[in-house]
């Protein structure tokens, strides 16, 4: 027993050894200095200077995930671009196969600190890295809160770049708002016309809910993940005037215009005209001709149409209105930079950043990779006025980036997206009413946000 | 040689070591020591130090990326198991125990059913023992994959196999009270080929004069199987029952893959809500809390079996 005892002993000291270890050697980061003399040109407030673009060689990371589709061929013309007008600067891709990945990723690479120089984020990744000291923000590279290249962005751009520190700690990458694809075909015959409210597209869902065709199948999300279902049910929140989340991140997840878009989604499926999956199961039934609409990202547009093939025509419209008006939800992420960067690196990401929302290099990924471009300056580039006359939808979606919400930036709103999850799972698959899912989520993300 | 020398052989022979006890001694030498220290040290490195060290972080509010910000809660975060609602504790508990449940039950009788089929050999038999043991070696992220889409509500060949046969059709993934026995099947189908080798192993060393005995002495086949074949499998039962309840309670890839833990948490056993606290949301410290527990639940679970299984087959397990 007492030999036991003591190789329990022993082992905990260990542990306390490996612990101290692995725990002492961390610590914030101290701010790098400004690279190089720099123009500082650019600098208009806060006093700092811009990190002007490195003269050497330099190397940075790129953890992304634009790895499939024409999303790649499109990340790579954006890098090729880059490093021909920067010929000094390497930009290493780091592709992933999907955003959890790339997110998994990250955080390893911060743990054992190798964190690359430039990763994508979401606001709530983002408030993760930024609490733990990990990120540079934007005042460092540019020398001001506010660079002038911000002004130009759409209004919800501008804000989303911002954590709730009120702080620049993120630049705008491949952003979107949700969009309705329909098959055009199967909707004149069934003699319905597109819905311009939430109120016309329950009704005509219900009318078209025949013949094995389903109005439209969604994914809900998950506890670990939000989808297109998740951020449908928040716009349709929104859109009957509720407030998700205070600024503070507070949430009112059981107000009653929140109960009564959770309802809107029961009734439809209860009436037949709604059906869940997993692994964008409307762009599946879409293709198939078994689904009429599917609510996706406008990003999502070249594999809607794969999917489609040519087997219908594809019609594409802004989403409907909501009693509040037209609302939408950003979706993508930005980029952000890490803080264990090299002043080098810095100035060089500096400088990939402000290249890729340039206008120009703004209409070529847009009209490419089918993102939105996050400054309206891009919509006069002739590679998007090619891109719009073709697409009429993209003109309708791009107006929204100015009022369309992202929800605050904490760490654990993202918590609170999968109790919504959970509660839409809960009304439309377990027969739990609205309210008292939603009742359920309420605490749960009441209790994350105490527990920060 | 002389006299006086055989008298010192002789003298010295008897406390010499016999020849078995020497190599019982040779472990407890440097040289034993110095065989055993990389295994050691491999055991040291990756499962005993960073066991203590997961219960060294459940005491915290761990921040894994800058553990200097990290915060003593002490059992803060074993009293959250309590209090937390979204999901339960006790009900991933529940599920991991549901899951080891039916893993073991099923899979031992079905395996078991199986190998009695297929003991007799031939090359259909061979060929069907094949078959069944195929999915077992394959990777089950991939083999989840495939099965998502039979799982499939609206395509997928599980459900136009119920509907060919004028069966009711199910939601299998998408509804909280079928996905859990959707992930069983599956888990069945990838497992199943494992443990019928390993019944059909035990039934090849089986003595068949017992059986023929049996047969002379009037009993029927099911006497024969019950008080015969099954009661001398007793130790490779015991083997697989431990053997499945183990890799049942850290099953994992497949509750990831097929469900993500949902609908409404009816996949989310205890190794996944780890992964979810741990991994997902970065709330390390209870997520080590939750790992510490599920080792406990693991460690207890294998004391019963030992204590159970006492007179049993201990060179098996």
């Amino acid at each position: 027993m007492r030999k036991r005892i003591s190789a329990a002993a022993g082992l905990a000291a260990l542990a306390l050894t490996a612990t101290a270890c692995a725990g002492g050697g961390t610590s914030t980061p101290k701010t790098a200095p400004a690279a190089g003399s720099g123009s500082g040109s650019d600098a208009k407030s806060g006093g700092g200077t811009e990190l002007a673009v490195p003269t050497g060689p330099v190397t940075i990371t790129f953890e992304e995930a634009m790895t499939i589709g024409t999303l790649k061929p499109s990340m790579d013309k954006l890098v090729a671009d880059f490093q021909a007008k920067y010929p000094n600067i390497t930009v290493k891709l780091q592709g992933d196969p999907d955003y959890a990945t790339m997110y998994t990723k990250e955080k390893a690479e911060v743990q054992a600190g190798n964190a690359p120089t430039l990763g994508q984020a979401y606001e709530s990744w983002a408030s993760y890295f930024q609490s733990a000291g990990k990120l540079t923000p934007i005042s460092e590279l540019a020398g001001t809160d506010t660079p002038p290249q911000l002004a130009t962005f759409y209004k919800g751009i501008q804000d989303d770049t911002k954590l709730p520190d009120g702080k620049t700690w993120m630049w705008p990458f491949n952003k979107s708002v949700l969009i309705l694809f329909y098959n055009a075909d199967l909707l004149a015959k069934d003699g319905q016309s597109v819905p311009k409210t939430w109120d016309d597209y329950a009704g005509v869902m219900k009318a078209v809910s025949k013949d094995g065709v389903t109005g439209s199948t969604i994914d809900p999300g998950s506890a670990t993940a939000a989808a297109f279902g998740t951020q449908w049910f928040e716009i349709l929140a929104k859109g009957n005037g509720a407030t998700l989340y205070d600024k503070d991140g507070a949430p009112h997840l059981n107000d009653p215009n929140v109960v009564k878009a959770l309802q809107y989604l029961k009734d439809l499926k209860d009436a037949g005209a709604l059906a869940t999956g997993k692994n964008y199961p409307g762009e599946t039934a879409l293709g198939a001709q078994k689904g009429m609409f599917d609510i996706s990202s406008a990003a999502g547009y070249g594999f809607e149409n794969k999917t489609v093939g040519g087997k219908f025509k594809l019609g594409i419209t802004a989403l409907p209105a909501g009693q509040a008006g037209a609302v939408n939800e950003l979706t993508g992420t930005n980029i952000v930079v890490f803080s264990s960067a090299t002043a080098e690196q810095k100035a060089a990401a500096w400088a990939f950043l402000k290249f890729i929302t340039s206008p120009e290099e703004q209409a070529q990924w847009a009209s490419t990779s089918g993102y939105l471009p996050v400054t309206s300056q891009a919509m006069t580039q002739p590679a998007m006025r090619d891109f719009v006359a073709k697409n009429p939808y993209e003109t309708a979606a791009v107006s929204e980036l100015d009022t369309a919400f992202a929800l605050p930036g904490f760490n654990w709103i993202f918590k609170c997206q999968g109790y919504e999850a959970t509660a839409i799972q809960e009304a439309l698959e377990n027969g739990k009413q609205p309210a008292d899912a939603l009742s359920t989520a309420q605490s749960a993300c009441a209790a994350a946000k105490a527990q920060g | 040689m002389s006299t006086a020398t055989r008298a010192r052989q002789a003298t010295a022979a008897p406390t010499r070591p016999p020849r078995r006890g020497a190599a019982r001694d040779f472990r407890a030498t440097r040289w034993g020591w110095a065989y055993s220290a990389p295994a050691v040290l491999v055991f040291l490195a990756f499962v005993i130090i960073p066991t203590g060290y997961t219960f060294y972080v459940s005491l915290w509010k761990w921040n894994a990326l800058n553990p200097a910000l990290s915060k003593f809660k002490g059992l803060g975060n074993y009293r959250r198991l309590w209090e937390s609602t979204q999901p339960a504790f006790l009900s991933s508990l529940w599920h991991s125990l549901y899951f080891t449940g039916a893993m073991v039950l099923g899979g031992t009788a079905l395996s078991l059913a199986l190998a009695l089929l297929l003991q007799r050999g031939g090359a259909l038999l061979n060929g069907t023992r094949l078959a069944i043991f195929l999915p077992h070696a394959t990777p089950v992220i991939a083999t989840s994959m495939i099965w998502t889409w039979i799982f499939n509500g609206k395509f997928g060949l599980a459900d136009w196999i119920l509907h060919s046969l004028h069966l009711p059709t199910s939601q299998w993934l998408q509804s909280s009270s079928s996905a859990m026995p959707a992930v069983i099947v599956y888990s069945l189908w990838h497992e199943v080929g494992f443990t019928t080798v390993v019944f059909l192993g035990g039934l090849a060393t089986l003595s068949h004069e017992l059986s023929e005995a049996a047969r002379v002495d009037g009993c029927s086949a099911w006497q024969e199987f019950w008080h015969i074949t099954w009661h001398q499998l007793k130790p490779v039962t015991v083997f697989v029952v431990a053997i499945t309840a183990i890799t049942s309670l850290q099953a994992f890839t497949q509750f990831y893959q097929l469900a993500n833990g949902g609908p409404a948490y009816a996949t989310t056993t205890l190794s996944y809500l780890v992964y979810q606290e741990a991994f997902v949301f970065s709330d390390t410290g209870y997520g080590a809390a939750l790992a510490v527990v599920l080792f406990a639940v693991t460690v207890f679970f294998t004391l019963v079996r030992r204590r159970t299984a006492a007179g049993e087959s201990h060179a098996l397990v």
